[in-house]
């Protein structure tokens, strides 16, 4: 059997075992074990399982991802989305539309601390959604700004998705959280102008004017606990004082110091923090092993080195073929979550990408190129018929239908779509501040 | 409380506090770093040896609460009973790959022993992180079994 057809079928019954709803992680390591053993046999495949799993978990450059999880949990228990949201309200609210706006101000500074959209999507909705809905936001217009706003979450360093790319890419996590930046303030404006636009055009969705909320002393002293560990994590990864893994040490230990003194973290808070943890670190790692079994099995086709030098021959312009992959990535997406679609398709994409002239340097396409699919998994989360972030969101809502939320998202969408065609003509956007990163 | 539920809640926050406990290690070992110049030398594998047991100590609580990513979509309109059944037989995939994973890290760890193998500078005993690690992916594999054998509750935290 050739490798072509050892890869399809592979891949076909990887994805029979995922419409039949195993869990992505076993559907993942069981076609990816037959492949194995289909190809070479079972000694090999046995002693490749023998060391496998330690060698993934017990992983120093990978326990940046739990760590940076259980500071995301800390922060969602802490209590600080209260005061961070009576902040961004105090700062927006001259604006028309200004608490949905408010919002997306708060998702933006709470994901410089948390580095998962849903988690920042469900912490700023339990505070945000109630307001908007007491001054009058329709269901649609709220629960689309949380929505858009959560995916700040994961764009906004510290990211864990992004950590991901930068494992599989062999890249370096601090330019990759420096790429991101400025994508992220882009997408944070651009949903803001949404919003500015839709409350003008669509009218009945906003108050015609919020009451401006005063900056109080108690909304300021809500965001110092933010700033500070940001700036802590943050200055010390790009000042050299430590690396990632140390930073992402450094922000879970400050946001557990930054609750407690808050007195807001209970015994109980803090096993739910655990609990939390433990389930999505869980889910990740064993994502992270059914992968492996399936990369190491296309690998042994030689398959994905074979499409690289193909689609190198064919000489397309690479823009195109970049464009050709995000618009890949949307598809999967409305099936696949982020997390699953990095995992199983980096390996093969990043090196037919590499493989293209940009006339840049490989580390900045692979740079650019995650911050690129970072964006477009992104649209997962907010695009029917999947939606992670919609249906998070609605799900707190209980008076909003989803096809309202659904319809609610579709401005910040448009955004998303604007801001990612920009950045794959101009890498130069997201690239820049990487230079500064040592 | 039944006695599976009891052993995954127990690990999972055992894992938690190994990370807890790795996060505040490191915040001292930098305080020492970059102030006094001591070092905890070595302390990255110590990281990376506790993060291992921990990930393995992490999933009987994930698999517990069925935590593992499912592709729904296609499912969608069919009934509830038939995404329960379908639901039964990804438990079951999923014991099977997480009792064999189990049994070669069983292996695997025997070697490791054998052989002395220990981490580059600290020259920590790997058998050790291998002997934390397959418990808990034995009991995530009884779970799994469980939740095919007598269909998917739901576990409230």
């Amino acid at each position: 059997m050739s490798g072509l057809a050892v890869a399809g079928y592979v891949f076909g019954l990887m994805l029979l075992l995922m419409a039949l709803r195993v869990p992505i992680a076993a559907a993942m390591f069981s076609a990816g074990a037959a492949g194995y053993i289909a190809q070479g046999g079972w000694a090999p495949f046995a002693g490749f399982l023998n060391t496998q799993a330690y060698a993934r978990f017990a992983s120093y450059d990978l326990s940046v991802i739990p760590l940076f999880i259980l500071m995301g949990h800390f922060a969602t228990q802490g209590g600080i989305s209260k005061a961070l949201f009576e902040f961004a309200s105090a700062v927006m609210a001259r604006f028309r539309g200004g608490l949905a706006m408010a919002s997306v101000l708060a998702c933006a500074a709470f994901g410089a601390i948390c580095g998962s959209s849903v988690a920042t999507a469900a912490t700023i909705t339990s505070v945000a959604l109630p307001e908007m809905r007491r001054h009058g936001y329709s269901g649609r217009l709220a629960t689309g700004a949380l929505a858009a706003g959560g995916t700040l979450g994961i764009l906004i360093p510290p990211s864990v998705p992004l950590v991901i790319y930068a494992i599989l890419a062999e890249q370096n996590i601090a330019k990759l959280f420096a790429a991101a930046v400025i994508p992220g303030v882009l997408a944070m404006v651009g949903y803001m102008a949404a919003i500015a636009i839709y409350v003008r055009v669509v009218p009945g969705h906003a108050p015609d004017g919020d009451q401006a909320g005063a900056m109080t002393m108690r909304a300021l002293a809500g965001v110092l606990p933010i700033a500070i560990v940001f700036l802590l994590v943050f200055g010390g990864i790009y000042g050299g004082w430590f690396t990632p893994t140390e930073g992402a040490a450094v922000g879970a230990s400050a946001t557990f110091v930054a609750a407690l003194l808050k007195r807001e973290l209970t015994w109980g808070k803090f096993r739910h923090a655990l609990y939390a943890t433990a389930e999505a670190s869980a889910m990740i790692f064993l994502i992270f092993l059914g992968a492996d079994l399936m990369n190491a099995a296309l690998a042994l086709t030689q398959v994905p080195a074979q499409l690289a030098a193909v689609v190198t021959a064919w000489g397309l312009p690479p823009v195109g073929v970049v464009a050709a992959i995000l618009l890949f990535y949307v598809a999967l997406g409305a099936v696949m979550d982020e997390l699953s679609m990095l995992l199983l398709t980096i390996p093969i994409f990043l090196p037919l990408v590499l493989g293209l002239d940009f006339g840049m340097s490989q580390e900045m396409v692979a740079i650019w190129f995650g911050v690129m699919v970072l964006m477009t998994v992104g649209f997962g989360l907010l695009a029917p018929p999947v939606g992670l972030n919609v249906y998070v969101v609605n799900g707190m809502a209980r008076d909003v239908p989803v096809a309202e939320s659904y319809r609610g998202v579709m401005p910040f969408l448009a955004t998303d779509t604007l801001r990612t065609v920009l950045l794959l003509f101009f890498p130069a956007v997201t690239l820049w501040l990487v230079k500064f990163v040592r | 409380m039944p006695l599976l539920e009891r052993l995954a809640r127990l690990s999972a926050l055992l894992a938690g506090a190994l990370i807890v406990g790795v996060a505040l290690l490191t915040c001292v070992s930098l305080i020492g770093r970059n102030t006094t110049g001591a070092t905890l030398a070595g302390d990255f594998e110590l990281t990376g040896v506790a993060a291992g047991a921990a990930i393995a100590l992490f999933l009987p609580w994930c698999q517990l609460r069925r935590g593992h990513i499912i592709v729904d979509f296609f499912t969608a309109r069919a009934g509830a009973r038939t995404n329960a059944l379908l639901d039964r037989f990804g438990a079951l995939v999923l014991g099977l790959m997480l009792a064999l994973i189990a049994w070669r890290c069983t292996v695997g760890g025997l070697s490791a022993w054998r052989n002395h193998s220990g981490t580059m500078m600290l020259n920590f005993p790997e058998w050790i992180v291998y002997a934390l690690m397959v418990p808990p992916l034995g009991l995530a594999a009884v779970i799994a079994v469980a939740q095919f054998a007598r269909g998917l509750g739901e576990v409230a935290e």
